[in-house]
Parts: C-alpha cells; structure tokens; sequence
C-alpha cells in the first residue's frame, strides 16, 4: 500500500530539548490516522513539520511519496489542514474568508464556497461576521476552509478542542463522512483516546517526542479483547470442560491457573457454578475493565492519557 | 500577486483601522488650520498662504504624526496575521513567504499615499473655506511632489518598523520604535544632523531643506541603508523563522 506521509528519523530541536525525537509515521492511503499523546508531547510541532511551517533539526517528510522540502508548493496544493484553533479575519464574513482562499488557491468553481459551507452546515450564516461566532461554528468553518480545493490529505491537529460534547460529536461526524464519501486521507490528532478510538482506524502514539507505537484498531483490540478470568485448581480440566459442555473454544491458559474466556461475559456465576459442581476450586474471578486505556498508560509508562 | 494584493483588499474590509487612520491624517491639516486661527485673532493683518500652509502640514506629517500613523499602520497590516492567528492558513495554501511580505508592503505604501492625499486635500479645503492667499497652479504641484516624495520616502523607511513587528508578534514593540523614532525627529528638527537621521532626513529631501554640513548624497544614504537593512533582516528572517 502506497504511504501518504512518511517520515524518516525526523526530529525537532529547541536548545538541548527534542520536541520531537527520531519519528518514523506511516499513514497509508485511505487511512483515518488517529495521533495521540499527551499535551507537550510533540504532536502540534510534528504536524507544524508536516505542512512545513516548522523546519525540521534532522529527518526527511515524504508526503505523496514526494520530499516535502523540495516539493512544498505542489504537496500543499493537495493537503488540506486544521492547526490548533482555526484563525480568520474577524471583520469578515464566512464566505468572505472562504474567498480568500478560493482567490489564493485559484480555485474558479463558482459554487465551491457555498458547497462546502454546506457541507459543514454554515449555509445560513451570510451575513454574521467571523467575530461572532462561537468556538464550535469556527471550527466547522475551519474543515469548509481545509476542504474547499477538494484536497486529498487532511491533516487536523486536535480539530475538537474546546468544543462542547454536541460540537465534538459534529466535528467527528463529518470527519468521518469526509473520509468516506470523498476518500480523503485523514490524519487527526487528539489527546484523548476515547475521541480517536471513535474516528480512527489506526493509530501512532506519541510520548516525550517518540513515535512508540503504530497500529491499526482491530489489531488494537484483538489485543486488549474484554475476557473473564478464572483462577482455577485445575486447568487442564477447566479447559476440557469448558470445550466439552460449553463449546467454548476461545480462551487462553495463563500461569498459576488463570483462564482467559473472550465469550460469555455476564455468565461468570453460571461458569463458577459449572466449575464447583465438577469439583474445581476457583479462587479468583475477575472481568476485563476498559484495558485500552490501560495499555496506553502501560505504554507511556504511567500517567495519564485521555 | 495581483490575487495577494486584492486579498489584502478584502481584508480591510469593514476593519475600523482604515477610519481611524484617516481621522489620524487629518490631524495634521486641522493642527495647521487651528495655528491659522489662533493667527488670526491676534494678528488678522498678517497673510495666510497656501504654500506655508502646505509646507507645515508636511512637517508635522512628515517629523510627528506620519511617522507614528505609518508605524501603527504597519504594525496593523503585519501583525494581524498573528493576532488573527491566519498565518498558518496563508502558508499552508502555500503562500510564498517573500509575495506575502511584497503585497503587504504594496498595500502599506498605497494606504501611505491615499494618507498623504487625504492630509493634502484637506488642507487645500481648509484654505479654499478660510481664503489662503497664493492659490496657484506652482503652489499646488510643488506641494503634491514634496507630500508624495515624503509619504515615498517615508514608506521606504517602513522596512525595520515591519522587521521589529515579525520579530516581536505584537503591536507595543513597534509603537515604541515610532515613538523612539519621532523623538529623534524632534530632537533633530534644527540641528544639522537632521539630515543624517533617515526619518529626519525625509523632510530634509522633501522639503529641499538640506544643510551646508552635509550634502544631500548623505541624507539619500541614510535612508537608504536604512531600508534596505530593514528589507534584508525581514526577509531573511521571515523566511527562515518557525510559524507557531
């Protein structure tokens, strides 16, 4: 599969201190890439590297295969973006911003403005100026503005932040249609796990400037699956009847006789039951809690993340 | 860049800077007129004339008001787009850093010169109600050259008043440059140096009011090294700086 954006040891300097310290990103095309980390993490000046606003210490950015250093002009022209907080002239109108853009960008499609104000719901607002408007309808403004050229990558550092739950619920639902309807592909950035889990398809987290981990959600989850734990006296007998009696084959045997069982769940006392009354002694029952967020946490090596 | 500068059009609309800025061009003009009438109650047989009129408006403009009006102007036009936060949009259109300072610059210089026109106009109103004597043809062209070579001149000068914007992001940096600038202005209006001092000098060369100390090739230097010094450290920064 063809890499959007790929990076190669790219790393930022300020001083002695790397903001962002040797990262390899791959977002391949199609991708919904979900950027999390930390506030300070480095996320913001990566993505400020990406669109070349931020001149990296050391590394190579490829973006459409092309080097960005040598190719801006052209990989800009394809890439729409949302950096932090959408700015715009205040004493403007919406579409009055947007022309802005289409004059700059020399785009002639007459309806362009009005399609993509559409599009994220601003159509009414004709005659209110930018400086009247709330955080939420900015930051819609933003995604019209970042896909009036009909770009196909979009890059969205933290495009929810300060917005209220309906504007965040807003926001996703049109990232996500963006992705699906127009085939754009999306890197969004965010510090809150449970925002990417809901828009991403994959993810790369990023800690103290370190890219640590990049990998889809199925893959995600597979791996931190919900299961019920039983800690049992005899496990090879557990698992024989739990194939036996139950049709139970998606479990996993762990040291000092844990049991992990990926079905079920909610039928923890009729399996304890089942297993006493054939003679096994379980001493300990437990279900999974949310072990996403605890996988992060695991992997930022404590802290908190979302 | 004809898209750049019509951009920069557009965003000066509805912006109130524009207003303010011509109400601070009409100090000038209504500073002289206000010296006229105070004239004229103590001494009504002393003459009021155009040319003197005209030469005065240009020295306020020129050594007090132009410089701080200009100053604040472009603080205004170059700072915005940090205030407003819409740099990283322009960059990421991609907008070349380079045009984007050239179009500002061409809009700076045509504010500075619908300025000075307004300031000129106004006081050939003033006079034409009031009745200056030596209205002619002379008069009137002279003026306007020496108006439009300071407003010129002065433009030229914006060079390290927008250096000190880009490096500082804000607009009281700059306001201390022009009032520092104005100082020296005053400083220097009757001493010789004036024609060494580049803001200074700009009244000097406009108004041919060179001194014997100094011929006028000095004064042409001083500005402009001082605008080109300001050109190349806004170049070379502006390309080169990181946009947070």
């Amino acid at each position: 599969m063809e890499a959007v954006i790929r990076t190669t040891h790219l790393t930022k300097r300020y001083g002695t201190q790397k903001a962002v310290d040797n990262l390899q990103m791959n977002v391949y095309q199609g991708q919904i890439y979900g950027f999390l980390g930390q506030n300070g993490a480095g996320k913001t000046t990566t993505i400020r590297m990406l669109l070349g606003l931020i001149q990296p210490t050391e590394g190579q950015i490829e973006i459409f295969g092309e080097s960005l250093l040598k190719n801006k002009k052209e990989i800009l022209r394809r890439t729409g973006s949302i950096v932090e907080f959408s700015g715009f002239y205040e004493n403007l109108t919406a579409r009055e911003n947007l022309h802005i853009n289409t004059r700059l960008r020399g785009i002639h499609k007459q309806n362009a403005v009005e399609e993509v104000l559409e599009i994220v719901g601003l159509q009414d607002e004709t005659k209110k100026t930018v400086g009247k408007y709330s955080l939420g309808m900015k930051q819609r403004l933003g995604i019209a503005r970042a896909i009036l050229h009909h770009p196909e990558l979009l890059i969205l550092d933290e495009p929810t932040n300060g917005l209220d739950p309906i504007g965040i619920k807003e926001i996703r639902r049109l990232i996500k249609a963006l992705a699906e309807e127009r085939k754009i592909t999306i890197l969004v950035s965010s510090h809150i796990l449970s925002e990417i889990e809901q828009l991403a398809d994959h993810i790369g987290v990023i800690h103290q400037g370190k890219l640590l981990e990049e990998i889809s959600f199925e893959e995600l989850h597979r791996r931190n699956r919900k299961y019920l734990e039983f800690q049992v006296s005899n496990d090879n007998k557990a698992t024989m009847l739990l194939e036996k009696d139950w049709g139970i084959y998606d479990y996993e045997v762990h040291d000092g006789g844990h049991i992990r069982v990926y079905s079920h769940f909610g039928e923890q006392a009729k399996l304890n039951r089942f297993f006493v009354e054939r003679g096994l002694e379980v001493s300990k029952i437990r279900m999974s809690e949310d072990r996403l967020e605890d996988y992060f946490v695991k992997r930022i090596g404590g802290g908190t993340i979302g | 860049m004809v898209s750049l500068l019509a951009t920069e059009l557009l965003k000066l609309k509805r912006a109130k800077m524009f207003l303010v800025s011509v109400v601070g061009a009409a100090a000038a003009p209504i500073m002289v007129f206000i010296g006229y009438l105070d004239m004229k109650s103590r001494m009504p047989d002393e003459p009021a004339t155009f040319a003197k009129a005209f030469g005065e408006t240009n020295l306020y403009v020129l050594l007090l008001i132009g410089s701080l009006l200009y100053g604040v102007i472009t603080a205004y036009l170059f700072n915005r787009e940090y205030a407003e936060d819409t740099l990283k949009n322009l960059l990421t259109i991609p907008v070349s850093r380079i045009s984007l300072i050239v179009s500002k610059m061409v809009l700076l210089y045509l504010w500075i010169m619908v300025l000075t026109m307004f300031a000129w106009g106004l006081i050939l109103l003033l006079g034409l109600i009031v009745g200056y004597e030596g209205l002619s043809a002379d008069v009137l062209l002279e003026s306007l050259t020496e108006f439009c070579i300071g407003g010129s001149l002065l433009f030229l000068l914006s060079t390290p008043t927008i250096f000190i914007t880009l490096l500082f992001k804000n607009y009281v940096p700059t306001i201390i440059f022009s009032a520092v600038v104005v100082m020296g202005n005053v400083a220097l209006a009757n001493r010789e140096y004036k024609a060494l001092f580049p803001w200074s000098a700009v009244h000097v060369i406009a108004e041919h009011a060179f001194v014997p100390e100094y011929p006028p090739f000095y004064s042409y230097i001083a500005i402009a090294a001082t605008s080109i010094a300001g050109m190349v450290a806004t170049i070379v920064y502006f390309t080169r700086v990181d946009i947070h």
